[in-house]
């Protein structure tokens, strides 16, 4: 093999912080290269420098040998490096083609006029779709028609088709489902195969160790090592990622008898996106609903919280509740930690503080003024009792990382003392650290009696996590596991039922 | 550092816009600007629009805009005088005045609400209808011989100091306690800021949205009474315009148009930016065509300055 | 008996032509009194005559106007009486009437192109002379004023400015200290007269291009404690000759906007039914208000 791009003692500061200190590492022609670390570990900045997005302070970029100087992504493109972020670069009222061949547009003469071939485009396009074996996107539809999946294959196939010899993927796997994931990586390898190099971010350790050649870590600005992925081991990695070796990446469970006090039932609840659920909650009880990306588990959560319209009934304690919008669940000490917790669960450009205490107001306030001193207190007892790391509870929340930001989320929730907590994907884009301890403080407020509902398409958590497990595929339930005796593999059975037939 | 460096910027940046200015005009026109009474000059001259800002910032708070509340201003200033002269009775002049500035702040609020008809194009069509409202209330003719009562308000002092200008920091109080310490505020700021995490936190967000447009009426009402009072006279296009200058005062004064940001001081601050340009030139006697095209590049160079700050700090 | 009958034939024979006529009257706004007294003008006449008359409210928009002239053409009135916006955007308006053969009659304001048959205004450099006039009589000859200008750029403010300036021009101990535009508005003079009064604490005389400014002006000399200051106006509303009667305004230069509109329909009828008038165009007199003239102007009835 041959090397391809060297980072040579790349060093990158902003406004006096050191973001990135000597990295020093070097990637082979043809391999599939993860980088990994936590939030805030530099990633993603080394990544846009090797794009030409950002310039480095200091330090080296060797492609081929030679010496490159990015100074912007157009001079790294010409070169042949492409970055995919993770938020697309696509327009979406444009076609597939239209979006491949933005910028460069292929041209036809006409009486002296240029005008655009849309034939000769989406000839063009279709081939760079079936050399790379992505041939279910039409190039004929609207990018704002296709799943999150075609979309980024159609930003693959952008970049391939400018001749890209070096891919760069930011986190691209996080808003797919298990079997978009698998389609990717089969082009993935089928691009390796072609010769062309990718760099993968990504936080899932999983998908690394099935897919990827060599990986590196990097921590808090620094490169902790470049090592073959079948050199180490899972465990390893965790432990370069966080600096400590971690036992393993789940808290361990603690023995406890659930009653059989029924907290919750739902009888025949049915809508647009899921049909004849009925289940019940226990007190104390964590009771896991998986299924792949669409099964209808993240609707029956937020129905259940008052967020969509939907028929059958719902029991609280044994008494019929009617939920119609999120202040009825919110009285009845039903709470939801949302998927996205920039689209549902914090105002962004407010700060700690008010977005803790947004839910909370009427408990704080008497004749509608709030009292500051309550708030606070009530703010810095949330903190600390999640570790919540905040530099001020003035600080803005948009400032925080993820991790932080949905201790914000849980903590907002505690105060009202919960009945049930239904979590929807509580550590989507958060890193291991963060993951633990969210893990931790579930158990903990089981332990308290409170019934919590996990919904997550992440096996490993359901299965280290949950009581019970529900099983959901289209819409319904599919079946019912004991996580002692399950494996993934039981989950994605019923995960697929009624898909197949 | 960072967070605090951003707000600071983003806080104070208008402030000190304020005090060049007033350092320009001061080094300028030392004996006639830099008085004690020229200050009072300009905060009286400022009240009206400052009003209409507070108003006007509660609606761009929620991430909309009120283009009605100048014309919201004319039609209480006729109403106002009209039902003062009829009546002889100032105080049913003056609820009649407040009533129709809430009554209308409402109908914004309903549309833009429950009809979801985006708040540029609701308080656009209401401006033009009020307009024509407050044309066909007057039948274009000026309203006057007021009643001396009904001069006070825009024209009287309390202890030495302009009516005028106790109504506008009365006001600025309230709203400073209403944004920043009451619940209702906090549910103004997060419904701006984040729509469905607000519903999902349980607010009631049609309340919030009619409300915040039922205080800008109320506000502009205040401002239409003050205007009409200050001249005497409630004339039919009063308060044209005047919708520009509020959303001026209030973008100037750092709350941004997306929503969920903003600072009341600011807003009065942006509201003395644009009175200290007016009365500082109009001094210096700077000839009107140069002064629109001064006034405009001072608030440009002014929000630019507070986003230019906003982005070298965030990186 | 007989003459009797040819009277009722001929009363009938008008209400019949008149019964067909119909008359697009195009006002370029009608959110300040001068043009609503004039409008009134116009329709008192046109009722008198039995005119249908169509009036058409630009809100000083060029575009709209033209517009609503095209509107008039479509729907085949028998005259056109136009008070332009202004007076170059608005000849294509002239020249579509012309072509549909429509006989246009401009009021207030020219058209500096097509075919008017009849044209009937003030002269605006003259109402400026006869402020400045007015100005340099009451100071005798010496004094420092502020002069609070119209719109910029609007015809009425350029000519009005050219008059006061001619006529200040002779007088040199006549000083003019602030210059400064109030937009024809009362709120903005009495704010922009508010700042000059602090720069020049001392000033004799306020020369307005209307009343709206004069009386902002008078507002903001009662505001700051002042007296003595001369104001004049002009235009001749309602409030600014209750001010002439009061005394806080000295002169007033009244236009007459509703005897205006009224010839300008007359002259319409005249037109339609084939009958030529001369001298195609009309300056209507300008009469300078004073506290000794108010009475007998208000006697007057305009």
């Amino acid at each position: 093999m041959t090397e391809i791009l060297k980072i040579n003692n790349i060093c990158k500061s902003f406004s006096g912080v050191t973001v990135l200190k000597n990295i020093n590492f070097s990637i082979q022609k043809g391999e599939l290269h993860a980088i990994v670390g936590e939030n805030g570990a530099g990633k993603s900045t080394l990544m846009k420098i090797i794009a030409g997005e950002l310039e480095p302070d200091d330090g080296k970029i060797y492609l081929n040998g030679t010496e490159v100087k990015f100074h912007s992504p157009i001079d790294a493109i010409r070169a042949g490096i492409s970055l995919i972020h993770q938020e697309f670069s696509l327009v979406p009222q444009l076609t597939v083609y239209e979006n491949i061949f933005l910028g460069r547009e292929i041209s036809k003469k006409f009486l002296k006029i240029n005008f655009i071939d849309k034939k000769a485009m989406k000839k063009a396009a279709l081939e760079v779709l079936k050399t790379f074996g992505m041939l279910n996107i039409s190039v004929d539809s609207k990018v704002k028609n296709l799943s999150v999946a075609d979309k980024q294959l159609t930003e693959i196939a952008k970049a391939l088709s400018t001749n890209s010899s070096i891919l760069i993927m930011d986190e691209p796997t996080a808003a797919l489902t298990l079997r978009e994931t698998e389609l990717l990586f089969s082009i993935l390898k089928n691009l390796k195969a072609q010769g062309v190099t990718i760099i993968f971010i990504s936080h899932r350790l999983e998908e690394i160790f099935e897919i990827a050649d060599v990986v590196t870590v990097l921590r808090n600005g620094e490169l902790v090592g470049t090592k073959k992925i079948d050199e180490i081991t899972m465990e390893e990695v965790v432990s370069m990622m966080v600096g400590k070796s971690m036992k393993s990446r789940f808290p361990e469970k603690p023995i406890r008898a659930i009653s059989d006090e029924k907290v919750l039932e739902v009888k025949n609840l049915s809508s647009d996106a899921f049909k004849n659920v009925n289940f019940v909650l226990h007190k104390g009880e964590i009771l896991g609903i998986a299924g792949l990306v669409g099964c209808g588990n993240m609707q029956v959560g937020e129905s259940i919280f008052g967020l969509r319209d939907f028929d059958g009934e719902i029991y609280l304690e044994g008494k019929r509740v009617d939920i119609s919008k999120p202040t009825d669940a919110i009285k009845a000490g039903i709470f939801l930690v949302p998927e996205d917790r920039h689209d549902l669960g914090l105002v962004l450009q407010r700060s700690v503080k008010e977005n803790h205490a947004l839910p909370n107001l009427d408990l704080f306030s008497e004749f509608g003024f709030v009292s500051q001193k309550e708030e606070k207190q009530s703010v810095r007892a949330s903190i600390s009792y999640l570790n919540t790391k905040v530099s001020s509870i003035n600080q803005r929340v948009d400032n925080l990382s993820g991790g932080n930001q949905q201790k914000i989320v849980l903590g907002k929730w505690l105060v009202r003392s919960p009945k049930i907590l239904i979590l929807d994907e509580p550590t989507r884009g958060i890193d291991i650290g963060a993951k633990y301890e969210i893990y931790k403080f579930m158990y903990d407020q089981a332990l308290k009696g409170v019934s919590i509902i996990l919904i997550s398409s992440e096996l490993a958590e359901v299965l280290s996590l949950s009581d019970r497990i529900l099983v959901m595929s289209e819409g319904r339930i599919t079946g019912e596991l004991d996580p002692k005796n399950a494996s993934q593999e039981d989950i994605l059975k019923f995960a697929v039922k009624g898909k197949e037939s | 550092m960072n967070a605090l460096s951003n707000g600071f910027i983003r806080k104070y940046g208008v402030i000190f816009g304020l005090v060049g200015i007033i350092i320009f005009f001061a080094i300028e026109s030392p004996n006639y600007f830099f008085t004690p009474s020229n200050f009072i000059l300009i905060s009286k001259q400022s009240s009206i629009n400052i009003l209409l800002a507070l108003g006007q910032m509660f609606v761009i708070l929620t991430a909309g805009i009120d283009l009605s509340d100048g014309a919201i201003a004319g039609l209480v200033g006729a109403v106002a005088a009209g039902v003062t002269v009829t009546t002889g009775n100032l105080f049913l002049g003056l609820i009649a005045g407040l009533g129709v500035g809430i009554g209308f702040g409402i109908v914004n609020g309903i549309i833009v609400a429950f009809a979801k008809v985006p708040a540029f194009i609701a308080t656009l069509a209401t401006m033009s209808a009020i307009t024509g409202i407050t044309l066909i209330y007057t039948q274009g003719e000026p309203i006057w011989n007021l009643p001396s009562s009904f001069d006070f308000i825009g024209q009287g002092s309390l202890f030495d100091i302009p009516f005028s200008i106790i109504l506008m920091a009365l006001s600025f109080v309230v709203v400073w306690i209403i944004l920043e310490r009451t619940k209702y505020g906090r549910h103004v700021y997060a419904v701006g800021g984040n729509i469905k995490a607000s519903r999902a936190a349980g607010v009631k967000i049609s309340s919030v949205l009619i409300s915040v447009y039922a205080i800008s009426g109320l506000l502009a009402a205040i401002g239409g009474i003050i205007l009409a009072s200050r001249l005497g006279t409630a004339e039919p296009t009063a308060g044209s315009g005047y919708e520009l200058d509020a959303i001026a005062a209030v973008v100037l004064g750092g709350t941004s148009l997306f929503g969920g940001e903003g600072w009341v001081v600011g807003t009065i601050i942006g509201g003395y930016i644009i009175a200290v340009l007016n009365n500082g030139m109009t001094i210096m006697n700077i000839s009107a065509y140069y002064q629109e095209v001064v006034k405009g590049l001072v608030i440009l160079l002014a929000v630019m300055l507070t986003s230019f700050g906003k982005k070298y700090w965030n990186e | 008996m007989k003459s009797l009958i040819l009277v009722a034939l001929m009363v009938v024979g008008i209400a019949a032509l008149s019964m067909a006529m119909t008359i697009g009257f195009c006002v370029s706004t009608l959110n300040n009194p001068y043009f609503v007294s004039f409008t009134n003008g116009a329709k008192a006449e046109a009722q008198l005559l039995g005119i249908n008359l169509i009036v058409m409210n630009a809100n000083n928009s060029n575009s709209t106007q033209l517009n609503q002239v095209e509107d008039l053409i479509q729907r085949k009135v028998d005259a056109i009486i136009l008070n332009p916006t202004d007076s170059d955007a608005l000849v294509p308006a002239v020249i579509a009437a012309n072509k549909a053969g429509i006989p246009v009659i401009t009021l207030d304001r020219s058209v500096n192109g097509g075919k008017v048959d009849m044209y009937i205004a003030s002269n605006n450099v003259e109402y400026g002379k006869l402020e400045a006039e007015y100005a340099v009589k009451l100071l005798n000859g010496k004094g420092d004023i502020v002069l609070l200008t119209g719109i910029p750029g609007a015809s009425a403010t350029r000519d009005r400015t050219k008059g006061i300036m001619e006529y200040l021009s002779q007088y040199p101990n006549i000083k003019i200290v602030a210059n400064q535009t109030a937009q024809f508005d009362m709120a903005t003079a009495m704010s922009v007269m508010e700042s000059i009064l602090v720069a020049h604490p001392n000033i004799n005389a306020v020369i307005a291009e209307n009343d709206e400014m004069a009386l902002g002006a008078i507002q903001a000399i009662k505001a700051a404690g002042k007296s003595g200051i001369i104001v004049i106006g002009g235009d001749g509303i309602p409030q600014g000759i209750q001010a002439v009667k009061d005394g806080t305004e000295a002169v007033d230069i009244a236009q007459q906007p509703y005897k205006m509109a009224a010839l300008g329909v007359s002259a319409a009828f005249f037109i339609v039914n084939g009958l030529s008038i001369s001298p195609t165009s009309l300056s209507m007199p300008l009469f300078p208000v004073t506290k000794d003239t108010v009475n007998q102007w208000i006697a007057s009835g305009d």
